[in-house]
This record gives C-alpha cells, structure tokens and sequence, in this order.
C-alpha cells in the first residue's frame, strides 16, 4: 500500500514537473516572439487622455500565456513598432525613432520586460479582460488571441525620459 | 605646492569646457492659432479695401471671444503639450499683452517729458509671434443623425514657410456625442502623431542645424551694388563663400541674386558659436555684418524676425 502511494506521489510530480516545464517553455517561446515583433497590434479606439485603447494578437500553444503576454506584446509595440488604426481610429508612431534602441539599451529593457516586472504597471486589461470567442482562434498548432487593452502612454513616455532611454520633446533646448 | 596648483588649473579648465558643453540650444516658441479657412467659414473675418483688392483678414480677437470651442481646442493642445513638457505661448494671453503694451507705450514718459522711441517698422512688428504656428482647422460632418470632425494640425515654420509637422483625419462618426467632447477626441487621436513629427522635425535641427533666410539688400544712399568687386570679386560672390563657410556642411541655396538684393534659403546654421553659446539668425548675421565691417569697410544694418531670418541692409546702418 505504501509503495502504492509513494509511487503515485512520484507519478503526481513528474506529471506537474512536466506541466510546469511546458509552460515555462510556452512562456520562453513568447517571450521570444515578443523580441522578434511576433504579435500584431490595431488601434480599437481612442482612449482617455494619456492612454491608447488597442487590441493585441499573441501566438501561443497555451491561451493562458498569450493571454498574459498580451500586455507585454502592448506596451512593446507601444515603444518599439506602433500601430495602425481603422477608419475613425488614427493609427500611433512608436515612441522611438531609433530602429536599433532595443540593441542599444538592452540592459535596460531586459529589466524592464522582465516576466511581472516594470512593464506592467503601463498596461490594464479592457472592461472585465474576457475574450470574445472570435478574439481567440486556432492556427495550426497555436492559438492566436485577440486581447483589448489599455496602455498608459503618457507615464510610460516620462517614465523612459526620465531613464534617458528615449528623448522629451523639450530636451536639448 | 605647485603640482596643487596645477591641479586646481586643470579642474577650472574642465569646469569652464564642460559649462560650455551644457549650453542649450534656443528654444523655438509655439502658439496655436485657428486657420484662415476656419475663421471665414465661422465668420470671423475682417475685410477691407487694399487699393481696389478686398482683403479678409482673420479675426482671432472676435473668434476669441465668441467661440467656446476654439477655446477649448486651444486650451486642450495647450494643456497637452504643456504635459509633454513644451509649453506653448497662448494666442489670447498674447493679444491681450500686445493691447496693454500699445497701451503702456503712448502714456509712457520720462522725467524730462520724453517719450518712447517707435518707427513705422517697430509698429508693424507689433504682432502675435511664435517660431512654429500650430494652425488647426475643424469641420463637422452631418450625414443624418450622425456627426463626425475632420481635424487638420498643421505646424508651421514661421521663417522657411515649410511644414514641419502634421497630423490630420476624420474620427468616428457619433450618434450622442457633443462637438466639445467629438473635439476633444480629435486632439487626443492627433496630436501624438503631430508631437512624433515635430520631434524628428527638432532631432533635424540638432544634426543638421537650424534652418533660416537671410536676406541681402543695400540701401539707394549707397553707392556700391552687389555686382561691384570687392577683394577682386564681385561682392555677391564674397558673401555666398561666406555663407558657405559658415553653415552646417556647407548647405544653402541662392535663391536670389541681383546687383540689389540676394535671398539665401535652406541656410543651415550651427545652433552654437565658437565659443559654445547658443545662436540664432540674428548673432549668425552678425558674424557677416562684422565680415563686410571688417573686410571690405562696409557698414550694414541687421534686422531680425524671430529665430529664423535675418536681414543686413548694406551701404550704411
């Protein structure tokens, strides 16, 4: 009996050794496609001052994670590559100009878009986060998923001034 | 006792080189102004009869004071740039300050009784300025119940007439919404984009310096022309090479060249002197007024306009 239980105990951890690892995996993966600008963003509204309204689609075999990279994928587009808008929604430059800034101030940003780390504090998810059900699609062996966001490009935009990553509008005069 | 000498030396000469470093470019002002389009469809127009020609002028005191909505666009931009950190000058606090000084100038005496020195040219210098106007035109689409605003942000360089940044578009057509709150949005949805067109508009003006005009012209008491030698070239010629070795690489264009007036423009300009101290238009066309002084014994006068054109009127000052 006892052998029973000490051999399903190992079989119970190796089962959640394996889920973790995959999920850790998923999340590495993600996080690589973040760096290669895997994700595509579209401007869904304008939001209140200070903020864009945008919906991100993140790639991933697990929902979960795409859904959590959703944010990360928003406020890096936000600095990194902009957005297109929609009829009535103007599309938003990045906030940098500089096509090699993520090379060149790499410490900086790998801190920053460290998992939970700095980053979050300029994205919150839209209304009560659920996803519609044509938001999260199947593509082969991932999902793509739809998630509307809010980024807070105003704190943001000071936030990378103030660390010297980017410049202010005034700066130098 | 002499190495801490030395010592000392060497940090004030540091200290002294680095101050210099710090020295900050001037800094272009901004105001945001309704366009000439806007002001006639609202109808806030003045016209007169220049010769024959009807002229309409806008007319930003009325349009002002009756029209909330330009108000609250202007304040709305003001606010938003002011939250970028580039606060921009306010049409309204500047016409306001225009009528005081006029004011304060034709009751301002000495003690003596004298009064304050004003030419025909400082009179018709008395107006609003900035160095980039931002002109915005709204208008509002109905098609049924229905309402949208095509806005239009124009930032204009006061002195190279060229358009610096932009930002236009339509926004969402609404069912509810009011003007002030769809006006609201349109500045929000624009002025990101205008903001990223003037940053690359100031990162230009940082790496290939500051563009202006400058105008050459002599005065009928002078006996000399442009066409004349001087230094065994024509005195035309002996300006352009001084332009040339005194812009940015070398970038400018003649635009105009006769034996009265030449018109240089795209003349970029270092945005330091020498001796690291910031310059503009003005203490750059100083350097030549001193060149013509010092080299050919010709007196000239300086006019300005803002940061970006200057004027030397040669045979005297």
């Amino acid at each position: 009996m006892r052998k029973i239980v000490n051999l399903s105990s190992l079989v119970l951890f190796m089962i959640l050794g394996v889920s973790m690892s995959v999920s850790a995996q998923a999340r590495k993966k993600a996080d690589k496609d973040t760096e290669n600008f895997r994700y595509e963003i579209e401007g869904v509204g304008v939001g209140t001052q200070g903020t864009y309204l945008i919906k991100v689609w993140s790639y991933s075999k697990k929902p979960n994670v795409a859904i959590e990279q959703a944010k990360k994928n928003a406020v890096h587009g936000v600095i990194f590559k902009g957005f297109t808008g929609k009829q009535g929604v103007p599309g938003q430059k990045a906030l940098t100009s500089n096509p090699n800034l993520e090379n060149e101030k790499a410490d900086f940003f790998s801190d920053f878009f460290a998992d939970n780390s700095k980053y979050m504090k300029f994205v919150s998810v839209s209304g009560d986060g659920s996803i519609a059900a044509e938001d999260r699609l199947k593509v082969g062996k991932e999902y793509k998923v739809g998630v509307v966001l809010s980024v807070n490009v105003d704190a943001l935009r000071k936030d990378l001034e103030a660390a010297g990553v980017i410049k202010g509008l005034g700066s130098g005069f | 006792m002499k190495n801490n000498l030395k010592i000392s030396f060497i940090a004030f000469l540091l200290l002294v080189s680095t101050s210099g470093a710090f020295s900050q470019a001037k800094k272009p002002t901004i105001m945001v102004v309704p366009s000439d389009v806007w002001c006639n469809t609202n109808g806030y127009m003045n016209e007169f009869d220049n010769q024959g020609t009807k002229v309409k002028v806008p007319d930003y005191k009325r349009a002002l004071q009756e029209n909330a909505d330009l108000l609250l666009v202007i304040s709305k931009i003001n606010e938003m740039m002011t939250e970028r950190g580039f606060p921009l000058k306010n049409l309204e606090s500047c016409m306001k300050t225009l009528t005081d000084q006029s004011a304060e100038d034709a009751m301002l005496t000495s003690k003596g009784g004298a009064s304050v020195n004003e030419s025909p040219i400082d009179k018709l210098k008395k107006v609003a300025k900035a160095d980039i106007w931002m002109q915005m035109t709204w208008t509002v689409n109905t098609t049924g119940p229905k309402k949208s605003i095509t806005f239009n942000l124009q930032g204009l360089d006061a002195y190279t007439d060229k358009q610096v940044a932009g930002a236009s578009g339509t926004g969402a057509p609404s069912f509810t919404a009011e003007l002030p709150v769809l006006l609201q949005e349109a500045v929000l949805a624009h002025i990101d984009n205008f903001n990223g067109q003037l940053q690359k508009h100031f990162d230009d003006l940082f790496a290939n310096g500051r563009e202006i005009i400058l105008r050459i012209k002599t005065w009928d008491s002078w006996d000399g022309d442009l066409q004349k030698d001087f230094g065994g070239e024509e005195l035309g010629s002996q300006i352009e090479k001084w332009v040339s070795s005194n812009t940015v690489a070398g970038r400018f264009s003649t635009s105009d060249a006769t034996e009265n007036m030449m018109l240089f423009e795209q003349v970029r300009i270092p945005l330091y002197d020498a001796t690291n101290k910031a310059v503009d238009a003005r203490g750059w066309a100083k350097g030549l007024q001193k060149h013509l002084k010092d080299t050919y014994q010709l007196d000239a006068k300086l006019m300005m306009k803002g940061l970006g054109q200057a004027q030397l009127v040669i045979g005297e000052k």
